[in-house]
């Protein structure tokens, strides 16, 4: 029998190598990657639009906004998505979600895409101004 | 199909039915593009009314979702208030956007997410379903305070209301957590097991202090005057309405459950509720007498009600006397829902507009209604009817609620309740009865027309209607709410 604290051992194992592997990683890169900098390659890095000069209060497009309140939603919607897709099915004396969890993942997933219907119509997802 | 939850599903049909009435809605309002969008309201009020015709027709009664959840007369009762708050406020809601050219389906569609959380508060028996519950009422109610959102007023006030309200879910979920802690469960029906443990206290006194945020009792009703008089009027209207009434749903079942079997007024908690109940009572009222604005003015009127409210609600746990004080709650609630609604939607039709949505700050001073009585009778007779039920002075239904709640307070031995309740409506007379006397007996200031449109009329007639048929023949109606204090927890 396992006591409580060796049944973490396999975490402590994965935080290990997760750790490892990214010091590595970063120390290989240093070690083997080529050094060429350029004007463009040394300017600060920004998602999707042109890096901040200057003051930051500037405006700018609320598009992004609602792109990330869109991304969380369907973010969610993945985090359900793949515990449910697993559990779903009956499998060795587990009955499974059955009928119920399938009808209720369908509820939802058609409550988002109506809502996703409506935000496209509303023109979010059109980038061009 | 073997195993298959119907009932659980069946359960949730009028929330089903308010859902998809708002998808509805919302999609109407990307596909059907035209300038007209009078059908919105009226989809939404056949929404209303097919949800409360479904909670009146039942088709499961009992526990559903491993008792999370519960469906009986009480919960059926207050899906009925609300739908019918919704309703009203749809109508009301049409008139007053269609003349500031705001009218979109993002509002209907926002108000009946909203009353779906409200049937949900109803019927919770579990923190976590009353939770999520109140988080997909106040998510509404936060975007439609923000509706007009070019004004100054209404983004303060949405602001403050997100604010405040994001701390109160928080104290409620932190007292669930302890709730947790001292009886092993989420169920209301566990919850008296874990009676007497500091634990259990400190939970109980955090859970009904994010209720009481939401209900709007001292010392938690700081945001309720900012809030409702920043909040676009029809918006105002459907918080005091819905908001109120689910929250008061959830407040009974979850006091009903901890003070399961003790004997009355002898816990910490009751204690807890009647500070509540006395600091409300004196300091709504206190509070309303020097407003010069109408509508802050029915702001603070809402807090002083909760107070009475709050009466009921501690009387209730009193074996003897439960029916009849659910009974009376249950019915003050119906009966406040309409009359709010009615008073602020004549408050909504006499406000100064101006550009950008921005309200000035005497859009609803009370000059505004000196001398309505000459320049429209029938809006001044409906805003006397709702002040007068609001005062509580007979025949109106108003009267019959503050009559129930306070027999039901001297049934309970609550006496010392029972007459500062009076007292303070006593109080709540002078500045009720000041805006009838503006409206009857002051000069018109020579002010522009108020505003009229067909479907602000429908809702009016209907609230007035509500207040003065219910003044007059309560029975059914207390027979119905009697029923529906048979109570499930």
């Amino acid at each position: 029998m396992l006591t409580p604290l060796q049944t973490y051992f396999p975490i402590g194992v994965a935080l290990l190598v997760a750790v490892g592997l990214a010091a590595l990683m970063v120390a290989l890169a240093n070690l083997l990657g080529p050094r060429r900098p350029s004007v463009v390659k040394s300017t600060p890095f920004e998602c999707g639009s042109e890096p901040a000069a200057g003051s930051p209060r500037e405006r700018f497009g609320v598009k992004f906004y609602v792109v990330a309140l869109l991304f969380i939603v369907f973010d969610i919607e993945a985090i359900f998505l793949y515990p449910w897709a697993v559990l779903l099915l009956p499998s060795q004396g587990y009955p499974g979600l059955g009928w119920a969890g399938f009808v209720s993942m369908g509820i939802f997933v058609a409550t988002l895409v109506a809502g996703l219907v409506y935000v496209w119509k509303k023109g979010v997802l059109d980038w061009a101004d | 199909m073997n195993g298959f939850p119907t009932n659980d599903f069946v359960a949730l049909l009028p929330i089903a039915i308010l859902t998809v009435g708002a998808l509805a809605v919302l999609l109407s309002e990307v596909f059907l593009v035209s300038g007209r969008r009078g059908y919105q309201a009226a989809i939404t009020v056949v929404f209303a009314v097919a949800a409360g015709a479904a909670a009146i027709a039942r088709p499961y009664s009992g526990y559903v979702f491993n008792r999370q959840a519960v469906v009986d007369d009480f919960s059926a009762f207050v899906t009925v208030v609300v739908c019918a708050g919704l309703a009203l406020s749809a109508l009301v809601g049409a008139g007053w956007l269609r003349a500031r050219n705001a009218e979109r389906g993002e509002f209907y569609g926002l108000a009946l997410f909203g009353t779906a959380g409200m049937a949900l508060l109803g019927m919770a028996t579990d923190l976590l379903v009353a939770f999520i519950a109140i988080e997909v009422m106040s998510l509404a109610t936060y975007s439609l305070a923000a509706y007009l959102r070019r004004g100054k007023r209404p983004s303060e006030a949405a602001f403050k209301y997100l604010v405040l309200g994001a701390i109160s879910s928080a104290l409620f979920l932190y007292g669930s957590a302890l709730l947790y802690g001292a009886s092993g469960s989420t169920l209301f029906g566990e919850l008296a097991k874990g009676r007497g443990s500091p634990l259990s206290l400190a939970g109980l006194s955090l859970v009904a202090a994010g209720i009481a945020f939401k209900i709007a009792a001292v010392p938690f009703h700081a945001w309720t005057p900012d809030v409702y008089e920043g909040a676009p009027t029809p918006v105002t209207a459907f918080m005091a309405a819905g908001v109120k009434a689910a929250a008061f749903a959830l407040l009974a079942r979850i006091f009903l459950s901890a003070e399961a079997g003790t004997a009355a007024q002898a816990t910490a908690f009751s204690g807890v509720i009647s500070g509540l109940a006395v600091l409300t009572m004196i300091f709504g009222n206190l509070l309303a007498v020097p407003q010069r604005s109408v509508k802050r003015m029915l702001a603070y009127s809402s807090v002083a009600h909760a107070g009475y409210l709050l009466v009921g609600v501690l009387s209730a746990s009193v074996a003897g006397v439960r029916e009849k004080a659910l009974a009376g709650l249950l019915f003050y609630l119906a009966v406040y829902a309409a009359t709010a609604i009615g008073a602020f939607t004549v408050v909504g039709a006499l406000e100064r507009r101006s550009r950008l949505d921005d309200e000035p700050a005497d859009a609803w001073d009370l000059e505004r209604f000196a001398g309505l009585a000459r320049r429209r009778p029938g809006l001044a007779f409906a805003m006397a009817v709702f002040l007068l039920s609001l005062a509580g002075i007979p025949p109106t239904a108003g009267f019959i609620g503050k009559l129930y709640i306070f027999q039901a307070a001297i049934g309970a031995q609550l006496y010392g309740l029972a007459i500062l309740g009076v007292l303070t409506s006593a109080m709540g007379i002078y500045y009720y009865l000041r805006v009838v006397v503006y409206m009857y007996m002051r000069p018109a200031a020579g002010e522009a027309e108020p505003l009229s449109s067909a479907a602000t009329s429908v809702a009016l007639a209907a609230a007035v209607a509500v207040v003065v048929v219910l003044g007059l023949v309560a029975d059914p109606v207390i027979r119905l709410a009697q029923a529906a204090g048979a109570i499930l927890l």
